[in-house]
């Protein structure tokens, strides 16, 4: 049987060449930002990483009393287990980090607009469930920095008004990170949050296929003639495999030079260690709360908390609605206050994870 | 022994040259491959029938002799006088066993750089002013001098990891330079050799890249077509012969030295020597990524690649250039020439000796005074009015010149492998017993497979460990208590 044969044989049943016909008469805007698509591609790429290298890791970790310890053969007996730990470590980080470029960049180019809301909230829950990926698989290998700095993350929730407490309770299976907490974490890392973000992921990719690559208001404002495209493939394809092949380079380059270490066992009667702090991606808010504390202290410390809370819920739903406010396709006043509210965003999120890391110094 | 006063906090003095030596591979590389790179594509080009495509070949190779002049000529040649500042400074004992056994072929090696510099500047300048063939003549003329530096220098670089039986006998004996040639086609010199050959035709080809992704592809698309692909073919045979020359090269160096590579298999400890593993690791997959990036991004759309994936590529191969170099100068530990000396410049049949006269005995570069049992740090590290006085100096002052000596070309205090860090947690006594552990350099110690012995008498090893001890577990202030 040929080749053309079996293709033949598959064509007839899964229906390949409308596939490829689609892919061939699918185009990708060329312009000077073009670069920018390529970001959540990366995403995307990261994400497998984050599949296949964490399945590697459940032959061997074991939640519960002694997750420490699975930890620890994993990182200094299995051979390579180092390399596996690493690189589940580290692309967690660069997803989060190419998670929040894609964000901007969609933000900037203003692409959340008619028909692409869809794309822009389920991108923007997407992110959430990562973050949230993150925080989860923080505490597993359950050594001092990780069980510390989970009591602190964990601070975040609890200052909700009314439910915070409660929430907080539930998330640590007790009234303190324990064993028990490591085992919730390990359900909701594994099971609970795959099977929330891989439909949802599934949504966003056919939506983005749906509705294709949004060309910048600077682009669009041109005529036809003058507006570039490339063939999505095999041309966009290609770069965006070598954009795959850079990323992993660079995860590469870090998990090899900066391999994931492990800390001491967890002692919850031991003092905090100093300088302790949640992962990059959650500084902001942190020193966010750890400013209003300063402000509104003393009795009204808890005023402080709530204003903090009301401060971030109004911020991400002001995030999370922008395509309902700027929705026109002209670049008028309400595109210019967007685009302020994004560089105000911008410069706060480097602003205060900066103060963050400059006070632990 | 090293200079004592030669101390870079932070970076450590490896790094100084590791620094210099990557940047200078990566140009000195180019130099030789782009040396090949120009007179063929010179004579592609002349082969080409008359028309614009040929006059664009040739008007794009003077614009890439150009910036080939500019980055071999005079940032190759400034990282090359880098080098020996640095490695003098650092590793004086190791450049001195150099010298003197390699006088003759340095002297080659200049001999040719000096026709290298001359023909380079001749074929620049010499564009369309020349006959097209002597034109061509020049171009063969560089690409063999450029050549000939490198058949000269990688003998005496691969003589610093496996210098070779012949070589040995004579070592210490003041006719080393008999040996010459032994020690120069020592056991990984072709295999190397051909290696760096592979490796400098694939650089050649990347920073050809550079110039060919600036050519206007809607404006001359036959031009960078073709010129970017033909770059592209540079790189494949290094990428298809270098796996095999690699294992060669491996089977070639000593099976100590082959451990270290396995070191990191199974763990991230850090004081085992582990990043040898996962340095090695890198290589394989920005090698391999070097390769698909240009494969995607250049030959199959040459009219669209740009700069920016130049670079990309460009900086790629900076990573698996750095990580090669870094590897093979782990590769030789403990050693700095291959069972001759050991990487802190102590000579191996000098070790029984220091340990029966004292470190400081045999190091220049400390002020020997009224006594023989004192010494101290040259003059400018005491402060003048004490120079040629008593030595009043605490015992860790003479810990911190062994320090210098012995610990300081691979570690630092607090930077780069920082021994305050490595030995947190221990105190005076458990630092003491580390020290006499690499002084006793049992046959079973992990320690021989990486690090040279500590050598000197118990004296040295007390004032070591005080110094030591002094930066791990500093005494604490006293407090202050208010005055009544």
């Amino acid at each position: 049987m040929t080749s053309k044969a079996i293709y033949n044989w598959v064509d007839e049943r899964l229906g390949l060449s409308e596939l490829a016909a689609f892919a061939r008469h699918k185009t990708v805007p060329v312009h000077s930002q073009s670069f920018w698509y390529y970001w959540g591609g990366i995403s995307l790429f990261l994400f497998l990483v984050q599949c296949f290298t964490g399945v590697l890791l459940l032959v061997y970790y074991r939640p519960g009393a002694e997750a420490y310890e699975s930890v620890r053969q994993i990182t200094f007996v299995m051979h390579f287990g180092w390399l596996i730990r690493s690189a589940h470590a580290w692309s967690a980080s660069l997803m989060i980090f190419s998670i929040l470029v894609h964000m901007f960049s969609v933000y900037f180019m203003r692409a959340y607009r008619k028909p692409r809301e869809f794309g822009w909230l389920s991108g923007m829950a997407l992110l959430g469930i990562a973050s949230v990926f993150g925080f989860s698989g923080y505490l597993l290998p359950m050594d001092e920095l990780s069980y510390f700095a989970t009591k602190v993350g964990l601070q975040i929730p609890a200052a909700i008004p009314w439910i915070g407490a409660g929430l907080a309770n539930m998330l640590r299976g007790g009234p303190d990170v324990s064993e028990f907490t490591v085992q919730r974490f390990f359900a909701l890392h594994v099971v609970v949050l795959p099977a929330i973000f891989l439909p949802l992921l599934g949504f966003h990719l056919w939506l983005v296929q749906r509705h294709g690559n949004a060309s910048p208001p600077s682009i669009e404002a041109l005529p036809p003639e003058q507006r570039k495209t490339m063939p999505f493939f095999p041309n966009f394809v290609r770069k965006d495999l070598a954009m795959w092949l850079i990323a992993l380079n660079i995860l590469a380059l870090l998990a090899s030079v900066f391999p994931w270490s492990l800390g001491k066992p967890f002692d919850p009667l031991a003092p905090a260690p100093l300088g302790i702090h949640p992962e990059w991606y959650f500084m902001s808010p942190f020193e966010m709360l750890k400013l209003l504390g300063y402000v509104f202290s003393g009795k009204y410390a808890a005023l402080g908390e709530i204003a903090g809370i009301l401060l971030f819920t109004l911020g991400i739903a002001l995030w999370f609605l922008i395509p309902f406010y700027d929705n026109s396709k002209e670049s008028g006043q309400r595109a210019r206050v967007a685009h302020y509210f994004g560089l105000l965003v911008v410069f706060h999120l480097l602003i205060t994870t900066t103060i963050g890391y400059w006070l632990i110094q | 022994m090293n200079y004592p006063f030669w101390e870079i906090p932070i970076l450590g003095s490896g790094w100084v040259i590791g620094i210099i030596a990557i940047f200078h591979v990566m140009i000195s590389q180019f130099a030789v491959g782009g040396g090949l790179y120009l007179p063929m594509a010179e004579r592609k080009a002349m082969q080409m029938p008359e028309g614009q495509l040929r006059t664009e070949w040739l008007a794009q190779l003077a614009g890439f002799s150009k910036f080939f002049l500019i980055l071999t000529a005079v940032f190759g040649t400034v990282s090359g006088v880098g080098i020996w500042f640095a490695i003098g400074l650092t590793h004086p004992e190791a450049t001195s066993t150099l010298i003197h056994n390699f006088v003759f072929g340095w002297a080659m090696e200049w001999v040719f750089f000096l026709v290298e510099l001359t023909t380079i500047i001749v074929y620049y300048n010499t564009w369309g002013k020349i006959d097209s063939k002597l034109h061509l003549a020049v171009g063969w003329v560089y690409a063999v001098a450029s050549l000939c530096t490198l058949i000269i220098i990688n003998g005496i670089l691969t003589f610093m990891l496996t210098p070779g039986a012949a070589w040995l006998r004579v070592a210490g004996t003041g006719r080393e330079a008999s040996k010459f040639w032994y020690a120069f086609f020592n056991p990984t010199y072709w295999p190397s050799l051909f290696l760096r050959a592979c490796v400098c035709c694939a650089l050649a080809g990347i920073w050809a890249l550079i110039t060919a992704s600036r050519i206007d592809g809607d404006k001359h698309p036959a031009l960078k077509t073709t010129m970017v692909q033909w770059s592209v073919k540079w790189l494949v045979p290094s990428f298809v012969a270098t796996p095999f020359l690699l294992i060669w090269y491996l089977w070639m160096v000593p099976a100590s030295q082959q451990a270290l590579l396995t070191l990191g298999i199974d763990t991230i400890g850090s004081g085992t020597f582990s990043i040898i593993t996962r340095i090695a690791l890198l290589i394989i997959v920005t090698s391999a990524t070097i390769v698909g990036v240009a494969y995607f991004l250049a030959y199959r759309n040459p009219r669209e690649f740009n700069l920016s994936h130049a670079i990309a590529i460009l900086l790629l191969a900076l990573i698996a250039t750095g990580s090669g170099e870094y590897a093979r100068e782990m590769l030789r530990k403990p050693y700095v020439i291959g069972n001759w000396m050991y990487s802190n410049g102590v000579r191996v049949p000098y070790v029984s000796r220091i340990n029966q006269e004292g470190y400081l005995a045999h190091s220049n570069w400390v002020w020997k005074d009224y006594d023989e049992s004192h010494y101290k740090l040259m003059s400018y590290l005491v402060p003048p009015s004490t120079v040629g006085q008593k030595d009043t100096t605490p015992n860790y002052s003479r810990g911190e010149a062994i320090f210098r000596g012995e610990c300081g070309s691979c570690h630092t205090l607090n930077g780069y492998r920082p021994l305050a860090k490595l030995l947190a947690g221990r105190d005076r006594a458990n630092i003491s017993s580390f020290i006499t552990m690499l002084h006793d350099y049992k046959p079973d110690s992990p320690y021989r497979r990486y690090m040279p012995p500590m050598v000197g008498t118990k004296q040295d090893i007390d004032d070591l460990a005080d110094f030591l001890n002094a930066q791990v577990n500093p005494p604490q202030k006293p407090v202050q208590t208010a005055k009544k």
